[in-house]
């Protein structure tokens, strides 16, 4: 028999400084709650601070807000948890992007943010158009 | 929101430094750092070690502000180092190329000692 927990959040965010603390906070007692180790919610964290801030810092959008939905699941002490960070905007060009944060050095900021996350998450899906970007991770874990 | 970033400086012999950060390094923590970090580099100071075990989180911004540290202090034969990063941030600062130009140690008293960062 298998046991499943299930747990969702939707957030609604504004464009504010530091409001990347309030959504990996939010998110990372849920990932606890579901039994993530503390090293793999710290990462999925940076994650989820990285996708706010490519929001604010980047997106232009004209309602100012970050949308964010975290969906976890546990199925016998192993844990997923899914989070989709959107915002309105004018989106980006992803392949720019990854082409400009090959370089060490002051001069190449943009794509940073975008590597964290790809470093941090099992797995990312980066939808961007002119009407705005939804990033959805994926983080597994172990129970802790 | 967050517990804003406070810094303390502690000088070691005539061209040394360590920089204790505790809180969130963004976009102002960041700034505040190498507000420091250049007085000190003006100051004289070639080795600068940033002790960040009060720190546990340091994002994108931080991180561009902190290669632009470590830059500086190449651009003026020095060396920036760092010591006690939580795993996360040592994996970010890896990631991010940072272990290529500065060296991270475990913890202080090794930093120190590999440093010469005499008292």
């Amino acid at each position: 028999m298998t046991a499943t927990a299930e747990r969702q959040m939707e957030l609604t965010l504004p464009m504010v400084p530091d409001i990347e603390i309030a959504a990996a906070r939010a998110a990372g007692n849920m990932a606890r709650e579901l039994g993530l180790s503390t090293e793999l919610v710290d990462e999925m964290t940076s994650a989820i601070i990285e996708a706010c801030i490519n929001a604010c810092e980047h997106s232009r959008s004209a309602d100012n807000r970050i949308y964010v939905r975290c969906v976890g699941v546990s199925s016998d002490g192993n844990p997923r948890i899914d989070i989709w960070i959107s915002d309105h905007g004018r989106g980006f060009d992803l392949t720019e992007v990854r082409a400009r944060r090959q370089q060490f050095g002051a001069l190449h900021k943009r794509g940073r943010g975008l590597q964290i996350i790809e470093a941090h998450m099992d797995e990312v899906e980066i939808n961007s158009t002119p009407d705005g970007t939804t990033i959805h991770m994926v983080k597994y874990g172990k129970k802790s | 929101m967050t517990d804003e970033l406070r810094l303390a400086v502690e000088r070691r012999g005539n061209d040394g430094a360590i920089l204790h950060t505790k809180g969130y390094i963004n976009n102002v923590g960041g700034e505040e750092i190498a507000t420091r970090a250049y007085e000190l580099l003006d100051g004289g100071v070639r080795t600068l070690l940033l002790d960040l075990r009060e720190t546990k989180i340091v994002n994108s911004i931080g991180i561009s502000i902190l290669i632009e540290i470590i830059e500086k202090a190449m651009e003026r034969n020095g060396r920036v180092a760092f010591c006690c990063l939580t795993p996360v941030i040592h994996k970010t600062f890896h990631i991010m190329g940072l272990a290529n130009y500065a060296k991270i140690f475990d913890s202080e008293e090794s930093a120190i000692a590999e440093l010469g960062l005499a008292a």
